[in-house]
């Protein structure tokens, strides 16, 4: 087998994901490009958000190799994923409090210490139309579109360059949808995966990941 | 001195009268006490019984070897107590948990009756045990409710937890808040007593003192010195038992070993 080039960056290989004797994954391989700008569909079960959650090392697979970087998954590497991978997930169940305290924590880890940027901050709150007022509201009472722009605007304050995004559009208005996909499409260095329904993350260039006729391929 | 009167067996049978209180309204609310109103109190006469004839014993021979052999016992009744109320399988952490509280609560009884009692024999038994089971009751309620608490919490709010792992946390750094909301909870009920001691409740040693014959002066003078003990060793324990789930109870992957718990029937 030829050596891997670097800019491989995931590589799944058979993956199978079994819960409760219900196969959730079947056979899923797929290979991960930096720059890629990945689409994954599929009805709900299909077992979209277990990709994510198995490279993140919170759910392991029951057989097949996952590589990240061409390494394989293990309990030192998934650490290492973490602090690469920007992770939005679908229920948006990111923190509580006020939002303000809550950003401030995130962003007091080891690896996050430095990245904070306010300016940045406020600038994307402008981008997508959040008013500064929700940073000193408490989470929980904030609606499900806000919770999902403060989720991303988060994500790409981490300033990570691979996402791995979850339905994150779909509690936001066409105009807002739009924005969003153009902001993780515009940067060719930034590795996009996403898992939604909405016809916005639909573009040229994007690979699409129907998950239904993968299952049903068999 | 003012005698104490002694509660006759008639007495005593009026006061078990009063569990049927209790035990009729668990019936109708179906609660589900009634079994263990019970069996409770029942372990409570044949445990204070032993313990009124051993205590007896022990303070007349008085040898430190014997006290702390004791006090040791109450640990790890203590410790399995925790676990067991926790719902937590008992292997998972009952050696560290006994060598947290003897720890914690030996120190904090060799400090009390050095320095702030000044006893010649720190171990006397007579101050050594009963101080000693007062800061370890309080402390085992206060870590039953946080380990409960923080397993309760990072089970409820899976996600969460995994989303800030996700940031780039640490394992140690995602679960600080799920400590402190542990450790704030359960150290809550110690402050409010501390705050409100004396005018909602006189406290059972207080009461014992003042009943034996002490002076209220030198009861009070006890209460606020144990009222501290019990409050540091509580906090030293609750923290240190979180941090000893937090190391034994989360696997290479940071994820929560579902396997330390008490499968539920």
């Amino acid at each position: 087998m030829p050596k891997k080039t670097t800019s491989e960056i995931i590589k799944m290989d058979n993956v199978c994901f079994n819960l409760d004797n219900k196969q959730i994954l079947k056979d899923l391989s797929l290979s991960v490009n930096r720059g890629d700008k990945i689409l994954i569909k599929g009805k709900s079960g299909a077992g979209k958000t277990t990709v994510f959650r198995s490279i993140l090392g919170f759910q392991p697979i029951s057989s097949g190799t996952i590589l990240f970087k061409g390494e394989g998954l293990n309990s030192e590497l998934v650490w290492n994923i973490r602090k690469k991978v920007a992770y939005v997930s679908q229920e948006c169940d990111i923190g509580e409090g006020i939002v303000i305290d809550m950003i401030k924590e995130m962003f007091s880890y080891r690896s996050t210490a430095s990245k904070f940027d306010n300016k940045k901050l406020l600038s994307m709150f402008a981008e997508l139309s959040l008013s500064e007022s929700i940073l000193h509201k408490k989470f929980e009472f904030l609606s499900g579109g806000e919770k999902q722009r403060l989720a991303i605007i988060i994500s790409i304050l981490t300033q990570k360059d691979i996402f791995f995004l979850d339905e994150v559009t779909s509690d936001l208005d066409s105009t807002l949808k739009k924005k969003v996909v153009d902001i993780f499409y515009s940067n060719p260095q930034w590795t996009i995966i996403s898992i939604s329904h909405d016809p916005e993350w639909v573009r040229q260039d994007v690979n699409i990941f129907d998950f239904e006729k993968l299952q049903e391929g068999e | 001195m003012m005698q104490t009167y002694a509660i006759s067996p008639l007495g005593m049978f009026f006061c078990l009268l009063l569990l049927l209180i209790p035990m009729s309204l668990s019936y109708y609310l179906k609660l589900r006490f009634v079994r263990s109103t019970i069996v409770s109190t029942l372990r409570m006469l044949i445990q204070l019984g032993l313990v009124g004839i051993f205590l007896t014993v022990v303070f007349e021979i008085n040898n430190s070897f014997l006290n702390i052999l004791w006090v040791m016992i109450m640990v790890i009744v203590a410790s399995h107590s925790v676990l067991k109320n926790a719902e937590l399988k008992i292997s998972s952490l009952i050696l560290p948990l006994i060598i947290s509280f003897t720890t914690t609560n030996i120190l904090i009884l060799l400090y009390f009756n050095s320095f702030v009692i000044g006893l010649g024999n720190v171990f006397e038994a007579r101050y050594f045990i009963p101080i000693g089971g007062m800061v370890l009751g309080n402390s085992l309620r206060a870590n039953i409710v946080a380990i409960n608490d923080f397993c309760n919490e990072i089970q409820r709010n899976e996600n969460r937890y995994l989303y800030h792992l996700s940031l780039g946390a640490e394992k140690n750094e995602a679960l600080i808040p799920y400590l402190r909301k542990s450790v704030r909870n359960a150290l809550k009920p110690t402050l409010a007593n501390i705050a409100t001691i004396g005018i909602v409740f006189l406290p059972g040693m207080m009461t014992g003192q003042i009943l034996g014959g002490a002076s209220p002066l030198i009861a009070i003078e006890y209460q606020v010195a144990i009222m501290i003990a019990i409050y540091v060793a509580t906090m030293m324990n609750v923290v240190l038992g979180i941090v000893l789930l937090m190391n034994r109870g989360f696997d290479d992957y940071g994820m929560f070993k579902k396997s330390i718990l008490r499968p539920q029937e």
